[in-house]
């Protein structure tokens, strides 16, 4: 249970300190699989822009690079009957939902063994064992899919709570409308996250909406809203855990945006000139990584040194997930029409 | 004459309506001064300015509402769709909307959606569909599909200053991989006109799109290797199509391949193949094949993309089987 003290309503935003002095207590596990989530996050995506440099990965690299607190923060806030629908930026979801890492790798150089068999690359997969949804590349597509996942887990007597994450410029769509307000009226305990990275591709904020934040909007579709730094982990955290616990004991949707940067381009080969080199360096400053392991170190969770060899580990998790992606075979083109219809 | 490519032949399209008629006006996700996903609007913005070129929110189905407001009004919008897989999520406006409104109230609707369409580079199932076959399914709107740099630009033109809906497809692997020597001014070119890309008497390949490349390719082969001569119909235009050039090529070929990277069920060359059976039956030797992707969603693995589309050798080892029926 949550008490009510620890909800912010929609018309103040929660400030990183208000969290940051919650003490850890028992939770010293989760804090730490933040920090895991996000390096290994952060080292798989390395990895892949890497691999797409040197021409192993076809289509194209798009990277979460800087935003991974979001993921780390909300996959730890849930529980296993959950269901994520993760989008473009959000590599860590599927880290922290369990997802293994080999299988990313597999996923994005199209390997036989993937997820998707192949079938689909990149960010577009998701495993319907850790409560992922596969996104297709259709903004605001993805928001009904988990509002319909909820209810019928519901129903089935599962006490899930649903997470669904868009950009700032995916809330654009009709379907992020029809979506929130579809949970409204069901009561549907889904946590829209609106990850504010400032573009859409080469498009800022300003030529997407003109409310001053986006969960201005909640009030109208009659939704709680949030807003919270999206680079602290543990804040969002504090912030999302007992949110999560409360609506999945009493059920609705609640909007949370978090404040975040796209640190960069579009996509690996896109240059993003057409960001201000200031507005990086304000966000590079507040790297999730960093500003993750200051507050373990501040608040006694873990060492400098246990950080840097959890570090290595993930490295070297990460180092052998590539190389053994990489001597795994392409899909069978036998295969091509197999799974088109579900065995009637 | 200097030779640009695909792209550069629509942006220089693009300019010259512009330029020529000031109730042209552009719109759509990054179009303005980041130039487009694929840079088909680089600079437009700068010379005609945000009024008239500007960017969107990422909102397909406002985005051609608006197209329909507007061409109501008095403009010629030009909207161009990030991937032409988006235009899924609005596509009401243009099937009930776009398609019915001059139909029922006699007001004309000149807007044109550019539509950048098509695989081969390992997109997935969801930057690499072909749609046409959906739009040509509606009444009202009309369909063109240019497969070289003169065509694109002269077929935007006639886009921009007809009057009624024009979904104009794009092929992405086209952009870069073709060029052509293109003269200083362009030539009218009225929908419904076909290309003959050559003459054969052995076979008529009916295609469209970037197989048109591809059967070019196969016809070449074919020649060196067998010595059959195969008669390549580009379409260009697919809503109205060109029945009267698709009948020559039947009478003088009396075998006939489509090509098509669409699905296959229901897709164009259905509609071909129809109109070849009610009308030119008499004329067949063989019974008319078709060649085209199999009815599964695109996939990304290069191995799989390779099965699933079609290409210059899929396109010969059909012509054979056709030819020596
Ligand atoms: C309906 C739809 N239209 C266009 C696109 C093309 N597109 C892919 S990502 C993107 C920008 C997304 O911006 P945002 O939602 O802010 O997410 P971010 O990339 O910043 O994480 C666009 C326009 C799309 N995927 N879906
Ligand atoms: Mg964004």
């Amino acid at each position: 249970m949550t008490d009510a003290t620890s909800i912010t309503p929609s018309h103040r935003a929660l400030n990183a300190s208000d969290a940051a002095c919650t003490p850890v207590n028992g939770d010293k596990d989760r804090y730490v699989g933040m920090l895991r989530t996000m390096l290994r996050s952060r080292f798989t995506d390395e990895r892949l822009n890497r691999l797409y440099k040197q021409g192993h990965i076809t289509g194209g690299v798009y990277s979460s690079i800087g935003q991974e607190a979001i993921g780390a923060a909300t996959t730890a806030a849930g529980q296993p009957q959950d269901l994520y629908a993760p989008l473009i930026r959000n590599m860590a979801v599927h880290v922290g939902r369990g997802e293994t890492v080999l299988d990313v790798f597999r996923q994005w150089l199209g390997r036989g063994g993937s997820p998707t068999r192949g079938r689909d690359g990149n960010i577009h997969y998701g495993t319907f064992s850790h409560g992922v949804y596969a996104m297709i590349s259709h903004l605001g597509a993805m928001l009904p899919v988990v509002v319909g996942g909820v209810m019928a887990r519901r129903r089935l007597g599962v006490d899930a709570v649903g997470f669904a994450y868009i950009g700032d410029g995916g809330s654009s769509t009709g379907d992020f409308h029809e979506a929130i307000n579809f949970a409204a009226v069901f009561s549907v305990p889904v946590i829209f996250i609106i990850e504010n990275n400032k573009y859409a591709y080469s498009t800022p904020i300003a030529g997407q909406f003109r409310c001053e934040r986006l969960i201005d909007r909640a009030p109208g579709y009659g939704l709680e809203g949030f807003s919270a730094d999206g680079n602290d982990a543990l804040a969002l955290y504090r912030l999302v855990h007992p949110l999560a616990a409360d609506i999945r004991a009493k059920p609705r949707p609640i909007m949370i945006e978090c404040d975040t940067m796209r640190m960069r381009g579009h996509g690996e080969h896109d240059d993003f000139t057409y960001v201000p080199p200031k507005l990086l360096e304000r966000y590079r400053a507040r790297d999730p990584i960093a500003v993750a392991s200051n507050h373990l170190k501040a608040e006694g969770v873990l060492t400098a040194a246990e950080i840097e060899s959890l570090t290595q580990a993930c490295q070297a998790e990460v180092d052998l997930a590539y190389r053994t992606a990489m001597n795994e075979p392409p899909p069978n083109p036998d295969t091509l029409l197999d799974g088109v219809y579900a065995n009637a | 004459m200097p030779e640009i490519t695909y792209i550069e032949a629509i942006r220089q399209g693009l300019f010259e309506v512009m330029r020529a008629h000031p109730d042209v006006v552009l719109y759509g996700e990054d179009v303005g001064a980041f130039g487009g996903a694929f840079k088909a609007t680089l600079g437009l913005q700068k010379e005609f300015g945000k009024e008239r070129v500007f960017d969107t929110p990422i909102c397909e189905s406002a985005m051609l509402g608006v197209a329909i407001g507007m061409a109501t009004q008095g403009l010629r919008p030009i909207v161009e769709l990030q991937f032409a897989d988006f235009i899924t999520t609005a596509l009401h406006q243009l099937l009930n909307n776009a398609g019915t409104l001059h139909y029922r109230t006699g007001v004309p609707v000149p807007m044109v959606i550019r539509a950048p369409c098509g695989g081969g580079f390992s997109g997935g199932p969801f930057h690499s569909e072909e749609l046409e076959a959906i739009f040509c399914h509606m009444p009202g709107i009309k369909v063109v599909y240019p497969a070289f740099p003169c065509d694109a630009r002269n077929l935007l033109h006639t886009a921009v200053m007809d009057n009624s809906p024009v979904v104009f497809l794009e092929n992405k692997y086209l952009y870069r991989h073709i060029k052509e020597a293109i003269p200083a001014k362009h030539d009218p070119l009225p929908f419904g006109k076909a290309r003959i890309c050559r003459n054969g008497r052995d076979a008529t390949v009916i295609t469209y799109g970037a197989m048109v490349n591809e059967t070019l390719h196969a016809a070449r082969d074919l020649i060196d290797d067998t010595g059959y001569d195969i008669t390549v119909v580009d379409l260009r235009s697919l809503k109205p199509y060109d029945k009267d050039t698709i009948m020559a090529a039947v009478a003088s070929t009396n075998r006939v391949l489509i090509v098509h990277e669409a699905w296959h069920t229901c897709g164009f060359g259905a509609e071909i193949a129809a109109h070849i059976a009610e009308n030119a039956f008499h004329l067949l030797d063989a019974p008319v094949r078709r060649l085209t992707a199999p009815d599964c969603p695109v996939p990304f693995a290069p191995v799989l993309e390779e099965r699933y589309r079609p290409n210059s050798a899929k396109i010969v080892s059909a012509l054979v089987d056709l030819i020596e029926y």
